[in-house]
């Protein structure tokens, strides 16, 4: 059921290929991969959860980022809290007091761009599973390079030797920004430059969402 | 009453006060708090600083430890940062191994002090694959009361720029290491970085900017910890992170990098004048 | 020891840079002969039965907005922050129980030692000085007036100079009593050092040191004796002795702890008092500046009406 749509039209993205119902047993499962970087998501939920944990007003998001190495640092821990509060914007987690939503994370490949890749790869799942969201959201991430130029999504190699990375997150809704995180030094001028294109780029993203949802729904 | 108030309505209380463009503690939305810094107030530790911003209290204490280098990189010594929430400082933290929050606070900071390269990790090698220093980097919160990733990087910096490194003498033939530590030199810091925290609150109409959130405002803005941090580091960005929160927009984007360009201005003149205080109390 | 993956670690092998300093390794008898100068003054300039408590204490509540009641004790370096919290109820507890229970922990600040570099998790020695806080301050504390709760009292030790058990118990009777926790008296503490013949009250972190350091000639008296008082109660809530001593020499320090302890007294009652009288002083501004506005209010509402009036 593996669908592919190559999206690079103005902008040069990575080709992005993806599969939903990827894993049986959970609510809502996707394998996305953006060029050579490639993640898994699962969600469960709205399910039980101890009472310690439980709020209220809303449901409880768990997100659990699991590296390919296995051993957990501080710097998963911070990926984690960027995920979990990005998702927690875009559900309407006031629907389902008293409950907790599981989303889980396995990194496969990493080839650049891994944590947008997982926010986007996150923002799928969370639509195949069916829980209720508020808006989509799309990740972008860009480099500055040697001399100054903005570089979308940039390959591996780039990466290293990049004067900046940034990462921006951008709502379906308004189209304003959710999560932004930078790698790096830059200038003011840069990072508006930078927002401008990711903004921009973001919509293809968008584009790309919409043509998987609706090429699943024919086929369910 | 208005503690009554404020327990039984907390939103519509919050609310009330915003829509008169005041926040509940009488600041105006971008005012911030008073900063109060003392430097080289422990002896115990190499360095130190102790900072006050407003109620949120921060002590950094930088010891120095000799150890042989990465195999990988052997030009280069370590700078290790830690930041210790513990449970005295906020009702909301329970003792025991750090939370996550206090986890992803730890990795800002030490993040931005990476991203802005002040320290030369070349600087701390004494002898490249033998020898190089560690700097062991502990902020201690005391107090919690909001935008504790500016106040730790305030206590940071000051704690860097008076620390001074004792001279090495490092025998090639005998691995024979002798320390002098009545000879010291001044470590090297490239630039000042700064952070400027923001709170980002939705009015049906607008969104809010609110700079240097207390502890309340954090919570009210859904959220643990501050929804926007903006780094600055001599006219240059290092790091702007946003995580949750209600949605920002560009011209709230360039209010905030404004404020923080002026905030610089003023941490900067702190440091400074706390740091001369010392050198003359000293002398 | 495991790795920690909640911090960040430095490399396994590095070492304090004053291994290799000059002054390192020295002898017992050298320790010694630089602690007392010929006047038998200590090194900061005290006499032997000299506390810190006469000149160098400093202390303060308020100081954690966030905490119930809090309190910084100086003395001279030593320094010591507590801050109290709400009552919560006892977590994982199954059984009522009828006295309320402390929750009390003390933690040494990473820098807070001239020697080692303190481990972020909790060891040996700050558990135990975690007990014998605890068991210090429960005889002090109405237990009774909350059952089924539980206090937590956190005390963090900035820069230790010795005497920081002593320090900490202070602190945290400070702290109690900023949190309005019913009482029945004030707990003070005090400890000294005991090297052979001679007594160090209130001692340094180098006199302790000493202190505990074992000398080669077998039964001498050396060690550090910490007491915990309720002076006004005449009752010892605590009483922490380590090393050897014979009998006489205990009974003798003891005199001398009580004396001291009594001594701290006065200064924690002053604190405790300004703290009440600066409370009382800002009510009565607030209501003041209360019945300011009010009557503002009524002249504006004495305007309308007349303006109403005339139509």
């Amino acid at each position: 059921m593996g669908m592919e749509k190559n999206v690079s039209k103005d902008f040069k993205l990575k080709p992005m290929k993806c599969e939903l119902n990827f894993l049986s047993k959970s609510d809502g499962s996707t394998i996305l991969s953006q060029g050579d970087t490639v993640a898994v998501v699962s969600v469960n939920g709205p399910l039980d959860i101890k009472s310690t944990s439980q709020s209220i007003e809303k449901s409880t998001l768990e997100v659990l980022y699991c590296t390919k190495g296995g051993k957990p640092s501080v710097a998963d821990r911070y990926k984690e809290n960027v995920i979990r509060q990005t998702c927690e914007t875009a559900i309407l987690g006031s629907l389902y007091p008293r409950t907790g939503i599981t989303v889980t994370i396995q990194e496969l490949e990493d080839y650049g761009g891994l944590l947008s890749c997982c926010l986007n790869c996150t923002c799928l799942a969370l639509l195949n599973s069916g829980v209720s969201m508020r808006c989509v959201y799309a990740a972008v991430t860009c480099a500055v390079d040697e001399s100054g130029d903005i570089v979308l999504e940039p390959p591996k190699h780039q990466l290293q030797t990049a004067r900046a990375v940034m990462t921006f997150v951008y709502d379906s809704r308004e189209k304003s920004l959710v999560t932004s995180f930078t790698e790096g030094m830059f200038s003011e001028d840069t990072y508006k430059e930078a927002l401008a294109r990711c903004h921009a780029a973001s919509d293809l993203i968008f584009s790309f969402y919409r043509d998987i949802v609706s090429k699943y729904a024919n086929v369910i | 009453m208005a503690e009554i108030y404020k327990l039984i309505h907390p939103l519509k209380y919050f609310t009330d006060y915003i829509s008169r463009e005041v926040r509940p503690d009488g600041r105006k939305f971008d005012e911030q708090r008073n900063i109060k810094l003392n430097v080289n107030s422990l002896k115990t530790a190499e360095a130190s600083a102790v900072v006050k911003c407003g109620n949120t209290t921060v002590v950094c204490g930088i010891q120095l430890e000799l150890a042989t280098p990465k195999a990988e990189e052997p030009d280069l010594g370590y700078l290790v940062t830690n930041l210790e929430l513990p449970a005295l400082c906020s009702p909301k933290y329970r003792p025991g191994p750090p939370s996550d929050h206090a986890q992803v606070t730890n990795y800002l900071v030490s993040d931005i002090i990476t991203n802005s390269k002040c320290i030369n990790l070349k600087d701390l090698c004494i002898v490249p694959d033998k020898l190089a220093w560690v700097l062991y980097c502990d902020i201690v919160c005391l107090d919690n009361d909001g935008s504790l990733v500016d106040a730790c990087i305030i206590a940071l910096m000051a704690s860097l720029k008076t620390l001074c490194l004792p001279s090495v003498t490092y025998d090639n033939d005998t691995e024979d290491i002798k320390v002098n530590a009545d000879i010291r030199t001044p470590l090297k810091v490239h630039g000042l970085p700064v952070a400027t925290s923001f709170a980002v609150y939705k009015l049906p109409d607008r969104n809010i900017l609110l700079t240097d959130p207390s502890a309340y405002e954090e919570e009210m803005c859904g959220g643990i910890g501050a929804n926007f941090i903006v780094c600055s580091n001599e006219g240059l960005l290092c790091g702007t992170q946003k995580f949750g929160g209600s949605n920002l927009l560009s011209d709230s984007q360039e209010e905030s990098l404004k404020i923080s360009r002026d905030r610089t201005n003023v941490v900067k003149k702190v440091i400074e004048t706390s740091i001369k205080n010392d050198n003359e109390f000293v002398s | 020891m495991p790795l920690d993956y909640r911090r960040f670690n430095g490399p396994d092998d590095s070492v304090s840079y004053k291994r290799f300093t000059d002054n390192y390794l020295k002898s017992y008898d050298e320790l010694y002969e630089e602690l007392i100068d010929k006047n038998s003054r200590r090194k900061d300039g005290r006499k032997l039965d000299e506390a810190r408590s006469m000149c160098m204490f400093f202390a303060r509540t308020d100081l954690i907005s966030q905490a119930k009641g809090s309190a910084y004790i100086e003395l001279k370096k030593t320094k010591v922050v507590c801050s109290v919290f709400d009552p919560r109820e006892i977590p994982h507890q199954n059984e009522f129980s009828q006295l309320g229970q402390l929750y009390c922990e003390v933690k040494f600040a990473p820098f807070s030692c001239v020697r080692q570099r303190r481990p972020h998790a909790p060891d040996a020695e700050e558990r135990a000085l975690s007990v014998a806080l605890r068991q210090a301050l429960e005889p002090a504390v109405c237990r009774h007036l909350f059952p089924n709760y539980q206090v937590d009292v956190f005390v963090y030790i900035l820069e230790h100079d010795g005497a920081c058990l002593a320090a900490a118990i202070n602190a945290a009777g400070l702290a109690l009593a900023n949190a309005s926790v019913p009482m029945y008296d004030i707990i003070t503490a005090c400890s000294l050092a005991i090297i052979g013949e001679k007594v160090f009250v209130d001692p340094t972190e180098a006199e302790e040191h000493l202190a505990i350091m074992s000398p080669d000639t077998e039964g001498t008296n050396h060690g550090i004796i910490t007491m915990s008082m309720m002076s006004e109660l005449k009752q010892v809530s605590d009483f922490m002795q380590i090393g050897s001593m014979d009998v006489q020499c205990v009974t003798k320090v003891m005199e001398i702890l009580e004396k001291e302890c009594e001594t701290i007294v006065p200064n924690i009652q002053k604190v405790l008092v300004l703290n009440v009288v600066q409370c009382f002083n800002q009510r009565k501004q607030l209501e003041a500046e209360a019945k300011e506005r009010e009557a503002a209010l009524n002249a504006k509402m004495e305007e309308w009406k007349k303006i109403l009036n005339a139509g």
